[in-house]
């Protein structure tokens, strides 16, 4: 009886139709390695990263071997709005037409101590054809856009930190608040747009990580937990209707003596003051990056089911998780900022390359129309989700 | 015990005769979709067409360094010879904000239709000015891309990616 089923159902799908249909090209391939559904949203050479969805959503933001530029979503005009020498760290759009950059100008005399050099938020906006960049706040450490201007963490002293509003015109206004304790090291705003939840170091004889919430309509801020000294939070907590979601973790060392980070989801639930492991992702999650969703309902996961199992990108939604990629032989990208919700929350921008090989690659077709050769963003829309992942 | 069986085996051929209908009218409904399919891709069989082959083995020899040899194959592969087929070989960072790209550039004056030829070219392959450590913390790799044209509109592309 089974068989005469399959039998039927197979009949309902002409053989000759399911092979007629041709391959996309590489410049608009159906699956490129990370499962039906999703779609490159640009092309070509270049480490790319920190994708930011235009308010509309009709245009995408990125960095591009430090320097921004933007394009329309399904179309491969790209413009840029800094030059070679800058180096961006995170862009993020202020309206349809403005952006706010947070990063510095490179100095070649500074080589690779540049890292502790100090960033900038520079606000840049298309000024007669050409873009202009200009620097609006100092010694920033992290930026999030928020109800009425990019909210900013400034370092203030060598433990302390505070908060401040950059507006669209450029002013940027410190919130009454009194300083945050520590240096802040990440932030991002709530869904119902009232708060900021922020994660920062706090030196002490052990330094160790606080999440506190500024409250934007009173002006204060809060610590909401403490975690371990042994832990620190990677990335910006996230406010989901599950609680204040969070990476956090150690280096551990794994067999043969390489030390490979291995970081754990975890969340401060409603009304309490203490961290536990994410519910609903299992025991041997390893969680890389995360976004909550815009209406707070969802959070998008870059991560493994195990150590050995495939990087994906999943949806945690409600205590369950839903792989939203099946990865074959792609390295999907795991920086906090690499990934990105439409502002409709129908899709996730993640960034993502083939294996790297040691040998030459030949490859059909002039190099800025490649794809799977370089870091390139892809957009995964949820509506394929297929299955649960446990 | 017998009339179950012939019970049995008049649903079983009622079910088969059932199913073969679905399957018939499944078939009938999906035939203008696919028709309306386009065919597949077939291999050109006439006209101009022009293929470049790079060797693999060679590339992986390659240094970051002046002088490197590489040989070029390029085939006429349609029936029209073809003539002033001009090679452009761009070499370039995979750091597009590096603006150390060279360029290389051959004529094959004259191509019989099925003839190839291979064109040597000696690149410098040595590093321009360095990357920011910033801003890719990776090394970038080298980016050679090879386009024919002729005066006629033929034209193909290739692009080899070097980890060098």
């Amino acid at each position: 009886m089974l068989a005469a089923v399959v039998l039927v159902c197979a009949g309902c799908m002409p053989a000759d139709q399911e092979a007629s249909i041709p391959p996309l090209s590489a410049g608009g391939r159906a699956d490129p390695g990370l499962g039906p559904g999703t779609h490159p949203l640009s092309s070509g050479p270049g480490y790319k990263g920190s994708p930011s969805w235009s308010p509309r959503g009709n245009r995408i933001a990125f960095t591009v071997d430090g320097y921004v530029v933007d394009k329309p979503l399904n179309a491969g005009e790209v413009r840029r709005w800094t030059t070679r020498d800058f180096v961006a760290e995170d862009v993020e759009w202020t309206s349809e037409n403005g952006l706010a950059i947070f990063g510095l100008v490179s100095d070649p005399a500074a080589g690779a101590g540049k890292a502790k050099v100090p960033r900038s938020v520079y606000r840049a906006r298309p000024q007669e054809g050409s873009p202009e960049v200009e620097e609006v706040a100092t010694k920033v450490l992290a930026m999030t856009p928020g109800p009425e201007g990019m909210i900013l963490a400034l370092e203030t002293g060598a433990s302390e930190s505070e908060l401040a509003l950059m507006r669209d015109n450029g002013e940027v206004d410190r919130f009454g608040s009194k300083p945050v304790d520590g240096r802040v090291t990440s932030i991002s705003l709530s869904p119902d747009r009232r708060k900021v939840v922020l994660a920062a170091r706090v030196p002490a004889d052990r330094p160790f990580f606080e999440l506190r919430v500024l409250d934007l309509r009173e002006d204060t801020h809060r610590r909401v937990a403490r975690l371990g000294a042994d832990l620190e939070i990677i990335g910006a907590p996230q406010w989901t209707k599950q609680g204040i979601c969070f990476v956090a973790g150690k280096e551990e060392a794994q067999g043969g003596g390489s030390a490979t980070p291995l970081y754990d989801l975890y969340r401060v639930p409603p009304g309490s003051d203490s961290p536990e492991h994410m519910p609903g992702v299992g025991e041997e999650f390893v969680a890389s990056s995360i976004r909550g969703s815009p209406d707070g309902e969802r959070l998008a996961v870059i991560g493994r089911l195990n150590p050995n199992s495939p990087i994906n990108l999943y949806i945690l939604e409600a205590g369950v998780l839903e792989a939203l990629t099946s990865n074959e032989d792609m390295e999907i990208k795991t920086g906090p900022d690499d990934l990105a919700w439409s502002p409709d929350g129908a899709s996730v921008a993640i960034v993502a390359r083939g294996a790297l090989s040691e040998e030459p690659r030949v490859r059909p077709g002039p190099a800025d129309a490649l794809l799977e050769d370089f870091y390139n963003l892809y957009e995964v829309p949820l509506e394929l989700t297929q299955g649960a992942a446990r | 015990m017998r009339e179950a069986v012939v019970w049995v085996f008049g649903a079983a051929l009622a079910f088969f005769v059932t199913a073969g209908a679905f399957l018939l009218l499944a078939n009938l409904a999906t035939g203008p979709s696919e028709e309306s399919l386009p065919p597949d891709p077939q291999p050109s069989q006439s006209g101009p067409a022009l293929e470049l082959s790079l060797d693999e083995d060679q590339l992986a020899s390659m240094e970051a360094l002046p002088d490197q040899r590489l040989d070029l194959g390029v085939e006429n592969a349609g029936d029209e010879d073809l003539s002033d087929v001009n090679l452009t070989l761009e070499v370039s960072s995979e750091n597009t904000a590096l603006s150390d790209a060279r360029y290389y550039r051959e004529t094959v004056q004259a191509l019989e239709a099925g003839g190839s030829v291979t064109v040597q070219f000696y690149l410098d392959l040595s590093e321009g000015e360095g990357p920011n450590p910033v801003a890719v913390p990776e090394p970038p790799r080298k980016i050679l891309e090879v386009r024919a044209t002729t005066p006629t509109g033929v034209s193909t592309v290739k692009t080899a990616i070097l980890p060098l």
